[in-house]
């Protein structure tokens, strides 16, 4: 092998567990979940083994090389302009012979290949058993049985890769029956010359029979009409053999093969009804499972409460008498102000955001490597429906409670750009796990849980309102769900701690910094009385229009580079700690400036996503709506309570 | 959206003569797709989520509210939630007394 490091990429259908494989190899660097479609774009790691340097690269799931979605093209690009050294072809061991499919389309690219059936512990639970020998035969390639959420055979699977790379051997294509070669070879011989050959002349012949009505059979047809006519000759021979369109046809030899290696290589012991099922059958149900969705979430966001408020209160103690003896000390000097802007720094990010935020994430962390989430897509698509979304869409806003910057990623799995749009504009709305936090801390800790629940459900009420009102500016036509609902899975407690340090490193190296130097730095202005000037300016808003104390205009600055500054810096403005902030503003000012803060503009990670997905129009649409959403709802709370 | 199905099933026609949408036929029975109706984007979609014509499925499930249907294939083992109007273009026949 010369110097440059090989490029293996990992390929297969969604939800087979690629990433996770990937992770398992490449350490925690691809976000992972059961719910297919996770992975949008490629993750590339260098990994060294055994003192080498392997470029592996994690891509997107997909079920076919026909691509239909958008991620799935992402494939397509990688494969055929990067060329890779290596296919690792992952498969789910528990939905083998749907696999195969895929492998049986990758094997005719005859590109070097391993096959790692993976999922083997839920395929055992299946009662499936499979002989390994007899499938690398059929298959004519290295396969290797991995548990990549347990880091099983992983060492075995490097080797192999290893293997494969210095013996080249390359995969042999699967033969189909004799009528569907017979019209291959033909096609093959009449290739024009100038025919743009991709991996090989008969994986081009048989992608050009199958690409019937796609963009390059225009081309072909505009290129050079005597092949097309050929082309066309051919493909009602092969249409004429089943009765159906010729990739049907394609596509149905690749199935039976399918079905014909998974008989001779599995056996399939009569699956048991295993409380698994029985769970699954009952969170599925369609008057149950309602049940347990609102049980599941009220339930979460009740946990996450009783866990993180008696934290709250322990971990605030002795940030408030280092603050308190602080002041004491030093007066009101500069040497003060500074030292308890970084105490309360510091302070604010153990104290109010880890008690809660630790447990928001093991959760969702435990929902979606169950795979509840599809089962929620499932549940909710009909609400979803009424309110001009695609129940493909639940999925992102559940991620959205995590943090809204994935959950406009994840949009790119929707097939109209018209549903990323109104999901993309929709998604900044849902309280994020900072904005939680706050409520949390803020609202349920000084007014009570039910205050923070009410205000949880008003939120949620909110986004349907704006489904609604965005529903008649977007025209909704419905291209109705298809969703593969994943086996339900015993969540990996090392996956799920995974993904709690992947957010919390994320947070401890930009959020907190931000935290404390923004802290300092607002005392420092206030110091210079500088806040003033900012303070004067945003006061027509903040005083005017919301009613609240002037000092507050400063904190919105900070709001818009995290949502969970302004009302930690809300303590810095106004002067108090946090046990005495009642006494200074009431229960309606409060509830005000939570409601504006959580919707003023998406925060400035949000904002950025957004742009690069979706563009500078939809950005400034999503400032607009959020800065109206959060006048009009402030302005509500305040003559609400002016009621009463 | 796609008109309201009547919930008592024993409404059924005889499916054994002929053919019926997926949205016609009871839960929990087996039954064998003859044929997928609607757009090649649809076709070429659940054909490469292994739903073929000749594939035996069964309906687990219906969402409420005319909500999806779940729809299990047996011949590959997968689990797959459909829109009303998706199922509605799966046809399905009778399986034959070979299934196991």
């Amino acid at each position: 092998m010369n110097n440059k490091s090989p490029v293996i990429v990992f390929i297969g259908q969604p939800n087979c567990g690629k990433s996770t494989l990937f992770n398992s190899i490449a350490g925690y660097k691809a976000q992972t979940s059961n719910f297919p479609g996770t992975t949008v774009t490629h993750v590339h790691s260098e990994v060294l083994w055994k003192g080498k340097v392997y470029s592996i690269v994690d891509l997107p799931g997909t079920y076919s090389l026909a691509p239909h979605e958008p991620q799935e093209k992402v494939v397509l690009t990688h494969i055929f302009k990067e060329k890779p050294d290596l296919i690792v072809n992952v498969i789910d061991a528990s939905l083998l012979s749907r696999s195969l499919e895929l492998t049986l389309e990758l094997l005719e690219l005859e590109y070097p290949m391993v096959v790692v059936l993976n999922m083997m512990d839920l395929a055992r639970k299946k009662g499936i058993t499979i002989n390994v020998e007899e499938l690398e035969k059929k298959l004519g390639v290295p396969v290797v049985k991995t548990v990549a959420s347990r880091g099983l055979g992983t060492d075995v699977l490097m080797e192999t890769i290893e293997n494969a790379l210095r013996c080249q051997t390359r995969s042999i294509a699967p033969c189909y029956s004799r009528e569907v070669e017979k019209r291959i070879k033909e096609l093959m011989d009449i290739l024009p010359e100038d025919f743009p050959i991709v991996a090989n002349k008969r994986f081009t012949a048989i992608k050009a029979i199958e690409g019937e009505t796609l963009a390059a059979d225009k081309f072909i047809s505009e290129h050079d009409l005597a092949f097309k006519q050929e082309l066309d000759r051919l493909r009602q021979e092969i249409s004429a053999l089943r009765d159906a369109p010729a990739y049907e046809v394609i596509s149905a030899e690749r199935h039976h093969l399918a079905l014909k290696i998974f008989e001779d290589c599995c056996r399939v012991a009569r699956p048991k009804v295993s409380a698994i099922d029985k769970l699954d059958n009952l969170i599925m149900d369609p008057v149950l499972g309602y049940f347990f969705l609102l049980v599941i979430f009220a339930g979460m966001f009740y946990l996450i409460f009783k866990v993180g408020s008696p934290l709250e209160t322990w971990l605030l103690k002795p940030w408030e008498s280092i603050r308190l003896s602080i002041e004491s000390h030093f007066g009101r000097s500069l040497l003060a102000e500074l030292l308890v802007g970084l105490v309360q720094g510091i302070g604010g990010g153990i104290a109010i955001v880890f008690p809660y935020f630790i447990p928001l994430l093991f959760l969702m962390g435990f929902l979606e490597d169950v795979g509840y989430l599809a089962r929620a897509s499932f549940l909710l698509d009909a609400f979803m429906h009424r309110l001009g979304l695609h129940g493909k869409s639940v999925p992102m806003f559940i991620l959205g409670f995590g943090c809204n910057v994935p959950a406009i990623m994840a949009t790119r799995i929707l097939e109209s750009r018209r549903d990323r749009i109104v999901t993309a504009l929709l998604i900044p709305f849902i309280p994020c796990a900072a904005r939680t936090t706050i409520i949390l801390a803020l609202v349920a800790f000084l007014l009570g849980p039910w205050w923070a629940l009410g205000f949880y459900f008003f939120n949620i009420f909110l986004i349907a309102i704006l489904a609604l009102i965005l529903k008649r500016w977007f025209k909704y036509d419905s291209p109705g769900l298809i969703l593969e609902i994943p086996s339900l899975k015993v969540p990996s407690l090392k996956s799920i701690w995974q993904k709690i340090y992947f957010n919390l490193k994320e947070f401890v190296r930009f959020a907190w910094p931000i935290l404390i130097a923004g802290s300092v730095l607002l005392s420092f202005l206030s110091y210079l009385q500088f806040d003033r000037l900012i303070n004067t300016i945003l006061s027509p808003l903040v005083s005017g229009l919301l009613g609240l104390p002037q000092s507050l205009g400063v904190t919105l600055i900070f709001g818009f580079l995290r949502k969970e500054l302004s009302l930690l810096m809300m303590f810095q403005a106004l002067g108090v700690g946090y046990g005495q902030l009642m006494t200074v503003i009431t229960k309606t000012q409060l509830l005000t400036f939570v409601a504006f803060v959580s919707f003023f503009i998406p925060c400035l990670s949000t904002l950025s996503i957004i742009w690069k997905e979706l563009g500078k129009k939809v950005t400034m649409m999503s400032v607009a709506l959020n800065l109206s959403v959060a006048v009009i709802v402030s302005w509500l709370i305040r003559l609400v309570s002016s009621l009463f | 959206m796609f008109g309201r199905k009547s919930h008592s099933h024993n409404a059924v026609r005889p499916y054994a003569e002929g053919l019926c949408s997926l949205l016609e036929v009871p839960e929990g029975q087996i039954f064998k797709i003859a044929e997928i109706r609607g757009g090649q984007g649809l076709h070429r979609r659940l054909l490469a989520l292994g739903f073929h014509p000749g594939d035996l499925i069964t309906l687990d499930n219906e969402a409420i509210m005319n909500g999806p249907v779940l729809v299990r294939n047996l011949t590959t083992g997968t689990r797959i939630a459909l829109g009303r109007g998706i199922a509605q273009k799966i046809m399905v026949e009778a399986a034959g007394s070979d299934e196991q």
